[in-house]
C-alpha cells in the first residue's frame, strides 16, 4: 500500500543540486534542478487551474506553532501567523493554497471539482510544488504550504501523493515553514499518522454540519469516515504531548492544532445547530479552529438552494463573530442561541444581542469586576479587558481612560459603571438601548464600496426573504 | 521657575543619553525636558542645553531600564524611539521617571492612566503595527547575482525591528533590505550576522538587474494572486483596510497590475 511512499528514496537519485553560484559559495539545499520535466501544460495555467479550485476552502491561517529556524535550511514559524498579502475579496493569503489535483472521483453537489463538472483538469508533480513553495517562500510571497487534493483512483492514492510532496519539501529542500495538509477521509491511518509528523496543521472538512445533509449533497462521503482521521489526529496530537516529556526530540505530531469547515447555507441548518457542532468540536475533537464558508453557488444544481443577494456574508460573520465568544470570551453555545430563538440576529452582534437578553447583570463596575465579567460587555475586547485588568491596580480609572484603552464607549456605555457611575444618564432598558446600539452603525468588514449594507434595510422585503432563506428558515 | 530643556540626538544611544543628563541634574524632573533638536519657537525664560550622545551613559540607562522595568517594558521604550515623533523623547523620559517612582516598576507599561506612559504605548504601539506589516509585507526580488533584494519606505524606523525575523528565515541568503525614505541598508550575508549601513550613495542602478527567474516566479504569483480570490464575495473596502494603499508601491503582486 505505501509502495509510492517508499519509491521517495530512488526518485531522489535523479535529482541534482544546482552548484551555487552566490558570491559566498554557499550552497542552498533547497534550491534543486528537476530535470526531464517536459510537461504539456505550463506550471502557470497549472497554477492558475489548481488555485482556482482550491479557493473555497477558507482556512488560510498559518498560525499555532511558533519555531526558529535551525540555520540549515529555509524558514520559520510564527505563533501568531503572518499574512502575507489579501485579495481583491478582502481574504489573506497566507499559505500557497493549492490543490495536488482537481480530477476526483467524487460527485459532492456543492463543488466546483465534482466528477460530472467540464471544468479543466490538471495536477502538480510534487516537485513543482516544492519549486513553488520555496521561490514564493524565498520572496516573502507566503507563509508555507496549505495542500489539498480532489480524490484520484482512491482515498489512500491521493494521500500517498501528498505524503511525497510534502516529505520532499520537507527533508530534500529542507522546507521549515508552515505546511497545512489536508487529511483525506477513508485513506490509510499509517498514511495520516506519518503525514502528522511532517505538517504543521492538518483538517479534514467536516463539509456539511449534520449527516443528513451530507448524504443528499456528497453522496460518496460519510459523517462516520469524516470523523475518523479527525479523531485520530486528535488522539495522535494528545499521545506526542506525553512523547515530548519523555524523550526531548520527539517530533511533534501536527503542532498547530487541526481545523475543520463547515458550509453555510446550502442546507437548512439553523445558527443554533451549527454552533452546537462547533461547540462539540472544540469540546470533544480538541479543533484549533472551526471555519464557516457561505455557500457559493458555483453548480446551480437543483438541490442546492438559489442565493441571488449573493454568498450569505451576514450570516457568515454572524457565526464568526459567536465563534470568538466560544473560544475567547467564555460563552457557550447554549446561551447565545436556543431552540426558540434558533437564528442570531441580523441587525446586533451577538454579544450585544445576549447583553440585552441579560440586562439584570448589568451595569457592572469596571474598577472592580473580574475579567470574566468584563469580558462580557459589549464593546469591550479581550484586548480591552486585558489592559483594563492591568491599569486599574495602579488607581481608578475614568472613563477618559476606558476610551484610551481602546474600549468602544458608544457600545459599551450603557453596561458600565466607573466609580459607581454610569456614562450619561441612561436607562436601562431593553427597548431604549436596542434602538440606540442599533443607531450606532456596526462596523462590517463586507460593507460594499463603503455604502450601507443592503441586508441591513429592514424595510426591503426581498431582502429579508433572501436572509431567511439563506438561514434555511 | 526655570526649566530646562536637554537637546538630544533623534536615537536610541541620543535619547538615553539625555535621560542619564537629566537625572545627573539633581532637581525636579517636572523642570526639565527633553527635546529632540532645536524647538522652533524657543521658550522664553527657559535654558537650552545641548546633551551629546555618550554610548556609556547610554548603555547603563538601558540596563537600568531592563533591569526594574523587564524586557516588555524596554522593547516598548525602543519601538517608540524608532518613531518620528518629536516629543518621544519627552515622553521616554518622563516614563522612566513614572516607572522607578512606583510601587512595582516592572508594570509601568500598564499604567496607561499616566499620559506619557500612555503616549509611549501609543508611539509603541504604531512602530509594532508598521514593523509587522513589513514583516507581511515585504517583497524580495532575486537580482543576477542572486542576492535578494527589497525597498521599503515605513513612516517609523523599523527596519532593526524586523531584520531578525528575516534573518531567521533565511539564513543562507544573501539579502538586502532599503529604507529609502532613511537611505539605511540592512544586509544580511548567508550564514552571517545582518548589520544595517547607512550614509553612503545609492546603489548603482546596473547592480540591481533582475535575475532571469525573477520575472517567471513574479508572474506565476501574480496568477496565483488573482485566482486565489473568490468573484462572488469581491470586497476592494475590506482588502484596503487590511492592506493599506501605501505598501502597494513596493508590492510585487500590485506593480504587476499596472
Amino acid at each position: 500500500m505505501l509502495k509510492q511512499v517508499t519509491g521517495i528514496q530512488k526518485e531522489m537519485q535523479h535529482l541534482t543540486v544546482v552548484p551555487g553560484t552566490s558570491p559566498s559559495t554557499i550552497q542552498k539545499p533547497y534550491i534543486v534542478d528537476c530535470k526531464g520535466q517536459t510537461d504539456k501544460m505550463t506550471l502557470q495555467r497549472k497554477l492558475e487551474i489548481l488555485s482556482d479550485a482550491a479557493k473555497y476552502d477558507v482556512s488560510c491561517s498559518s498560525s499555532g506553532v511558533g519555531r526558529k529556524g535551525d540555520g540549515t535550511g529555509i524558514g520559520n514559524t510564527s505563533a501568531a501567523g503572518i499574512c502575507h498579502s489579501f485579495s481583491s475579496d478582502g481574504r489573506c493569503i497566507s499559505l500557497l493554497k493549492i490543490l495536488f489535483t482537481n480530477e476526483c472521483i467524487y460527485d459532492c453537489k456543492y463543488c466546483i471539482n465534482r466528477r460530472s463538472n467540464d471544468v479543466p483538469r490538471a495536477s502538480f508533480t510534487p516537485d513543482e510544488i516544492c519549486e513553488l513553495t520555496i521561490q514564493f517562500y524565498r520572496r516573502n510571497y507566503i507563509e508555507g504550504l496549505f495542500l489539498s487534493s480532489g480524490i484520484i483512483h482512491s482515498p489512500t492514492y491521493t494521500m500517498e501523493l501528498i505524503y511525497e510532496a510534502v516529505y520532499k519539501l520537507r527533508t530534500l529542500y529542507r522546507f521549515q515553514g508552515y505546511i497545512h495538509v489536508k487529511a483525506i477521509p477513508g485513506a490509510d491511518p499509517l498514511l495520516i499518522q506519518r503525514l502528522g509528523l511532517l505538517a504543521d496543521r492538518m483538517s479534514v472538512n467536516l463539509e456539511l454540519p449534520t449527516a443528513e445533509g451530507l448524504k443528499t449533497l456528497a453522496p460518496n462521503k460519510h459523517r462516520k469516515n469524516i470523523l475518523a482521521p479527525m479523531r485520530q489526529i486528535q488522539q495522535g496530537i494528545e499521545q506526542n504531548k506525553e512523547e515530548i516529556v519523555v524523550y526531548k526530540h520527539a517530533s511533534s505530531f501536527v503542532p498547530a492544532g487541526q481545523s475543520t469547515q463547515m458550509i453555510v447555507g446550502a442546507t437548512p441548518e439553523s445558527d443554533y445547530h451549527l454552533m452546537m457542532v462547533a461547540e462539540n468540536l472544540y469540546k470533544k475533537f480538541d479543533l484549533k479552529r472551526v471555519y464557516y464558508s457561505a455557500f457559493v453557488n458555483v453548480n446551480e444544481d437543483s438541490e442546492l438552494p438559489a442565493l441571488p443577494g449573493g454568498p450569505p456574508l451576514l450570516r457568515e460573520h454572524r457565526l464568526y463573530q459567536a465563534d470568538w465568544l466560544l473560544r475567547f470570551y467564555g460563552f457557550e453555545a447554549g446561551e447565545l442561541l436556543s431552540e426558540e430563538k434558533p437564528n442570531f440576529n441580523v441587525l446586533l452582534d451577538p454579544k450585544a444581542d445576549w447583553a440585552l437578553r441579560h440586562l439584570e447583570q448589568f451595569p457592572v463596575e469596571v474598577n472592580r469586576a473580574d475579567y470574566q465579567t468584563i469580558l462580557r460587555v459589549p464593546g469591550i475586547g479581550v484586548k480591552s479587558a486585558q489592559r483594563i485588568v492591568r491599569a486599574r491596580r495602579n488607581g481608578n480609572l475614568s472613563f477618559e481612560d476606558l476610551k484610551k484603552i481602546g474600549v468602544v464607549l458608544k457600545r459599551a456605555l450603557y453596561f458600565i459603571t466607573c466609580n459607581g457611575r454610569m456614562m450619561y444618564n441612561t436607562k436601562i432598558e431593553e427597548d431604549y438601548i436596542t434602538r440606540n446600539l442599533i443607531s450606532v452603525k456596526e462596523k462590517l468588514p463586507f460593507d460594499r464600496d463603503g455604502m450601507t449594507y443592503r441586508q441591513l434595510s429592514l424595510f426591503d422585503d426581498n431582502m429579508v426573504y433572501e436572509w431567511k432563506q439563506a438561514a434555511g428558515g | 521657575m526655570e526649566e530646562y530643556y536637554l537637546i538630544c540626538e533623534d536615537s536610541l544611544e541620543g535619547i538615553f543619553s539625555g535621560v542619564y543628563d537629566a537625572y545627573l541634574m539633581k532637581m525636579p524632573h517636572e523642570q526639565i525636558h527633553l527635546c529632540l533638536g532645536e524647538d522652533e519657537n524657543l521658550r522664553l525664560f527657559a535654558v537650552y542645553r545641548e546633551c551629546p550622545v555618550d554610548e556609556v551613559k547610554a548603555a547603563k540607562v538601558a540596563k537600568t531600564v531592563v533591569r526594574r522595568f523587564g524586557q516588555e517594558a524596554y522593547l516598548s521604550l525602543c519601538r517608540a524611539m524608532a518613531s518620528p515623533e518629536t516629543d518621544k523623547a519627552e515622553a521616554v523620559y518622563k516614563t522612566i521617571v513614572a516607572g522607578l517612582s512606583m510601587k512595582n516598576p516592572m508594570e509601568v507599561m500598564g499604567n496607561l492612566a499616566n499620559p506619557y506612559v500612555y503616549r509611549v504605548f501609543e508611539l509603541a504601539r504604531f512602530v509594532a503595527h508598521e514593523a509587522h506589516f513589513h514583516v507581511e509585507f515585504v517583497r524580495f526580488q532575486e537580482l543576477e547575482n542572486e542576492i535578494l533584494y527589497s525597498v521599503i519606505g515605513p513612516k517609523n524606523n523599523i527596519i532593526t525591528f524586523i531584520m531578525p525575523h528575516f534573518a531567521d528565515r533565511l539564513p543562507l541568503e544573501n539579502f538586502i533590505i532599503h529604507d529609502e525614505k532613511r537611505n539605511i541598508y540592512a544586509i544580511h550575508p548567508a550564514k552571517g550576522d545582518w548589520y544595517l549601513y547607512s550614509g553612503g550613495g545609492e546603489f548603482p542602478e546596473d547592480r540591481l538587474r533582475c535575475s532571469q527567474g525573477e520575472e517567471h516566479y513574479s508572474e506565476l504569483f501574480y496568477s496565483f494572486f488573482r485566482s486565489i480570490a473568490i468573484r462572488e464575495r469581491e470586497n476592494l473596502l475590506l482588502q484596503r483596510n487590511m492592506l493599506p494603499i501605501r505598501y502597494r508601491k513596493y508590492m510585487t503582486e500590485f506593480l504587476m497590475n499596472k
